[in-house]
This record gives C-alpha cells, structure tokens and sequence, in this order.
C-alpha cells in the first residue's frame, strides 16, 4: 500500500466510524497501522530545508569569491560570523523543546551546519591549504551530525550520510591510485564507525525513530555505496600500476546481502516493498551482479576471487554480519529476501570444486539455474500467501531467458519468436497477477 | 540542562575548535616561520567549496634518490633541507628519510620516479599546491603567468617554514605580489 492509499484510509476513516462501518478500536488499529506522515508538516520541513540550503550555499558562494581587497583578521571574521549566529538560532529553537516547528529544526541544522562547511572552507582557502574538497568532508561531517540528532534534522541526516559515502569512496578510490597517498583512512574501520553515527537519530534512545521514506532511500543507497567502497578499499593492491580488484565481486555480492538482509521489525516487515528502499536496492544490485555472473568470463574471475576474498578480516566480518541477519530473516518469515540473498552464497560454495584452469561455464550456468530458483520461489511465495514477488519473479524469467537467446547460436528469426513468445507471456503474466490481487483485496484475503 | 542542550554545546564547541585550531597553527607559521621564496609554476583551476585558484608546481618536483629510499610505488615521508641560491631562490640542499629539524626544513612526500640519464630520481608532492585567488582576477592572473613563462620569466612561491610545517603565504612576479600585478594591469 502506496504513502497515497495511506493518506486517503486516514481521511475516510473518520467518516467511516461515524457511520459504523469500523469500530472506534479499530479505526485506531487500521491508523497504527497505515501509518501517514502529515502532509502540511512535512511540506513545511521540505519548505524550511529548501530556505536553508539557498541561504547557506550562497553563503558559500559568496566566502569562495574570496574577498582578497579584505585583510586576513576581516575574511576570518566573515568565515566565522555565520557559524555565531546560526549556533544561536540554533540554540534558541532547541530551547523551545517541543513548541519549536519540524521547518524550524530543518531550517536551523541545515544552516549551521553549512556555515561549518562555509568556515571550515574559508579557513582553507584563506590559508592557501592543499588537498582536495573532499579532504574537508570528514571534519565537517563528524562535527555536524550532532545537529541531526538534537534538532532531529533529516536534512543534516540526508547530507551527513551523502558525506559519508563520498569521502569513503574518496579514500578507497586514493588508495588504488598507483601514484599513492599517505594519510589514507582505514575505511573498513571508518566506515561502520561513521555510519553509527546515525543511530542516536534511527532509530534513537529510545529505539521508536524510523527515516521517512526520501530519507531511508539515501540510508539505504549511502550504505550500499560505502560498503562497497570498503570492499574495494580491502581487495585492492594499495599504490600498484596495474589495481587488481581480485575478491571484490564477491564481497560487492555479500555487502549487497546485508543491506538486503537488514533486520526489520513487525511493522517493517508488512510494509510495501516500495517503503523499503534496502530491500529494492540490495536485492537488486545482488540479482544484476548475478545475471553478470551467468556469463563464462566473470563467473570465472568470481570464483577465482573467492581465494582472494577469504583470507581478509572484512570477509569474515561481512560473512558474519550477513549469517547473522539471515538466520533473524529466517524466524522472521522473510523467505523471499533469503531467497535473493542466496545468490551470494553460490561463489563460496562453487570455489572449491573449481580448479584454477577450469572453464567459468559450470559456475555460470549453476548461477543461471540458481536465478531461476529465485525466480521460482518469488512466485511461489506469493501464490501460498507469504510475501514474495511474483512480478519480479517473472521478470527475472524473462531476464534470463533473453541473455540466454541473445548469446545463443540461432538464428535471428528463432530469437525474434522467442522474443515475442516471452514479451507476450510475461504481459499476459503481468495482467493475471494485477487482477489475482485485486480479487484479494475485494474479497478480503490475507494474500 | 536537558541531553539534547549538552550535546548540542558539545558539538558547537567543536565546530569553534576545528577551524580555530586550524588559524592558531597557521599564524604560527607565518608570524614565526622562516621565509623563502621558491620557483614554481601557477595555473588555473577551480575547487567547488573553496572557489578559483593558482595550482602552484614547484620547479623542483624530481630529485636524486636519497640512499636507502624504498623501493614500490607508494608515497614517503621526507625531509628536505632548503637553501637560498644567488638569485635568492631556495632550493633542496638536502635529503632525509627521518625527521630533521632547522629553520629551512619543509616536510614532503616522495615516491619513486625511475631512472633519468642513468640516475634513480625520486618525485616530490610539495605540501602547499593552491594559492587561492578572486575569481574576477584568477582567469588574468593565470594568463600573466604563462606568459611569463613563454618570456622565461620565473614565477615565485614566497613560503613561510615553521618545524618543517609550511605556508603559501604569495606568488611573487619580480617581487611583487600577483594580486597586485594584475590588479595594476586590470587599471
């Protein structure tokens, strides 16, 4: 059910129990349960964070035209004087507690926050500092997400983890520069580190906080980009010619299955997969580098990185991670994000039985068969009731089905057939199942 | 006073202390460091946070391998010794793999660079490579210097040195400050 359907149950429901088509009891349970944000509130958030932005990337802008006819004492003045003022706003809307506006803490955080990244840039400039910009994220990220946490500030949330990902794919790309760099951060140490700072906000003290939809999007996306960061910070040879990534793919593969696998609460779970933004990402990225991976070429380099990958600390911490979230998927029913994330496993488990000169075919073709699997499980789950995916499912046949026409050797009349043949099914798959639901819903099935 | 209040102070306090931090080291430098002046090169690119400026290269980016420099591809800490020439130009006298203290030492980074006329050379990262400058007077500035540089005119980098830490503090054209130069040519 779409944030749209949520918000038109909220505005029916009162007239529904004046009329006594709900109960008093269950109207409250049905708004527990389709959840929908105010609508006016979370204008005025996006209204306030859009003002502060304009506000302090001009003031950037302005600092950056570098006032060279002032003396040093003046422009140090003009770099630090925003920073006063909005920490005094700031203070003063973090005293009206409770009575202050969601657009008022938005707009507070985010200026302050820009006026560190102001000062701290000015400062820099001002100093004829050397280093790239991204050299300055850090410092300006690890000093403003208290912002976010205090003034519960989903835009400073938004750009602290935008920050974070790009200064960990910043120092994993420096360090596979074959000219190399010293003061390279550990990003496998880092990274976690960093992204725990997010948790005083999400979920919070009192473990109740969860991101808006927008903002669970970029958690999701900044964690799979940093995690594959680190992985290619781990797997890379540091400052050589030739960058060998030999045990990334893999890695890449089981980061993706943790953030598939992230652990989700009752509420969480029975929310549409559209809310779910780890789900769609993590899954998908993990069914691409799949469907790569039924190809000979790369299927022989995964498995030939699996020797690589194991010896390393991050494999088995991400190898624990991933057991971990599995088995709580597992209580939890969550077969059809098990059932994805098995994908990872098919390297570990081909390796051994894969002698070094061997042909990439039988990895490639078990990952074929292993989709196919997945593919089978999405749609069966759906149809016992459980949550699965029927259309992704289907579309994954088809998905399949086409590579293995396109690189098979027929004629073009027999792939344009097979073509429409599957484009026609999967439509006529497509239709089936929209009604099959709509069936569901009217007639009240807990499908 | 409430959680959030204290965090809140915590991370004000800190957000002062970065910056601040940053001005009293480089103060330092520049009210107590040494002065000398280097020959370099200054074109012009862009920083998105910081605006426009010179990317100062100085001459003297390959040297000599020092004995006992690693070998691989990866980046070293060096020490290096300057001394002033004829021309007032300072240059490397001197280099170490360990730390060295004196008024002139400036910290760099090296890596190996191959091998020039029979000679192991090593490449030098310089720690200053940005002079900022107004963007309405960057585009001039980079102009006047390739143009000097055609007329084998020398570009100076005036450095001030302080416990081998240094500070870009101009760019000299004949002894004058670019800022000025341009800003007379602009009247």
């Amino acid at each position: 059910m779409s944030l749209i359907h949520h918000r038109w149950l909220a505005e029916q429901l009162p007239a529904w129990e004046r009329e006594g088509i709900v109960t008093t009891d269950g109207a409250r349970k049905l708004r527990e349960r389709y959840a929908a944000e105010p609508q006016g509130g979370l204008a005025q958030m996006v209204v306030g964070a859009v003002g502060a932005l304009l506000i302090g990337t001009g003031l950037i802008a302005v600092l950056a035209y570098n006032w060279d006819d002032f003396p040093r004492w003046v422009r140090l003045v003009l770099a630090l004087g925003p920073l006063a003022v909005t920490q005094a706003v700031s203070w003063w809307v973090l005293g009206r507690g409770e009575a202050a506006k969601p657009w008022q803490r938005e707009a507070a955080a985010l200026a302050q926050t820009l006026a560190v990244g102001a000062a701290l840039a000015l400062v820099s400039q001002i100093y004829n500092l050397p280093g790239k910009w991204t050299d300055l994220i850090f410092w300006w990220c690890v000093v403003s997400v208290p912002l976010a946490w205090v003034l519960r500030s989903q835009a400073v949330a938004i750009a602290y983890l935008i920050g974070i990902a790009l200064w960990t794919v910043t120092q994993a790309s420096e360090r596979a520069n074959y000219l190399g760099a010293i003061g390279i951060a550990d990003v496998r140490l880092w990274f976690p580190v960093l992204l725990a700072g997010i948790l005083p906000l999400w979920p919070g003290p009192e473990l109740r906080d969860r991101p808006a939809p927008g903002s669970r999007l970029v958690l999701a996306a900044s964690t799979l980009i940093g995690l594959l960061a680190v992985a290619a910070y781990a797997t890379v040879r540091p400052a050589h010619m030739f960058p060998s990534f030999s045990g990334f793919p893999w890695l890449a593969m089981l980061s993706a299955a943790a953030v598939l696998l992230f652990p989700l609460d009752r509420g969480g779970i029975a929310e549409p997969l559209s809310r779910k933004p780890q789900v769609l990402l993590g899954g998908g990225a993990l069914v691409v580098m799949a469907l790569i991976f039924t190809f000979e070429d790369p299927a022989r380099d995964l498995v030939k990185g699996v020797g690589f990958a194991l010896p390393l600390g991050w494999c088995w911490l991400l190898l624990l991670v991933v057991a971990g979230f599995a088995i709580l998927a597992f209580r939890q029913g969550r077969f059809a994000v098990l059932a994805v994330a098995a994908l990872a496993l098919v390297p570990v488990v081909a390796a051994p039985l894969s002698a070094d000169d061997t042909s990439g075919w039988p990895v490639a073709i078990t990952y074929s068969l292993v989709l196919l699997a997945t593919a089978i499980a999405l749609i069966a789950l759906e149809f016992l009731g459980r949550q699965g995916a029927a259309r992704i499912g289907a579309a994954l046949i088809a998905l399949l089905v086409i590579l293995r026409m396109a690189d098979a050797d027929v004629s073009l009349l027999v792939k344009g057939l097979a073509f429409i043949v599957i484009g026609t099914g999967f439509l006529a798959f497509n239709a089936y199942i929209t009604r099959r639901r709509r069936v569901a819903v009217a007639g009240g099935s807990p499908a | 006073m409430r959680p959030a209040l204290a965090v809140f102070a915590v991370a004000a306090v800190a957000q002062w202390l970065l910056p601040l931090s940053g001005i009293w080291q480089h103060e330092r430098v520049i009210s107590r460091g040494t002065l000398v002046k280097i020959e370099c090169g200054a074109p012009d690119p862009y920083d998105p946070l910081r605006g426009r400026y010179l990317a100062v290269r100085p001459a003297q980016s390959t040297v000599s391998e020092p004995e006992g420099f690693p070998d691989g591809g990866g980046m070293v800490p060096v020490w290096a010794a300057l001394e002033a020439g004829e021309d007032g130009l300072a240059r490397i006298k001197s280099l170490s793999l360990v730390p060295v203290s004196g008024p002139t030492v400036i910290a760099l980074t090296a890596r190996n660079s191959g091998t020039t006329n029979g000679t192991d050379t090593i490449w030098l990262a310089w720690p200053f490579d940005r002079f900022y400058l107004n963007e309405r007077l960057a585009p001039d500035a980079d102009k006047l210097v390739a143009e000097r540089s055609r007329d084998g005119k020398k570009t100076v980098a005036e450095v001030r040195l302080l416990g081998g830490q240094a500070i870009l503090t101009d760019i000299l054209l004949d002894g004058v400050s670019i800022r000025d130069v341009v800003k007379q040519r602009a009247n």
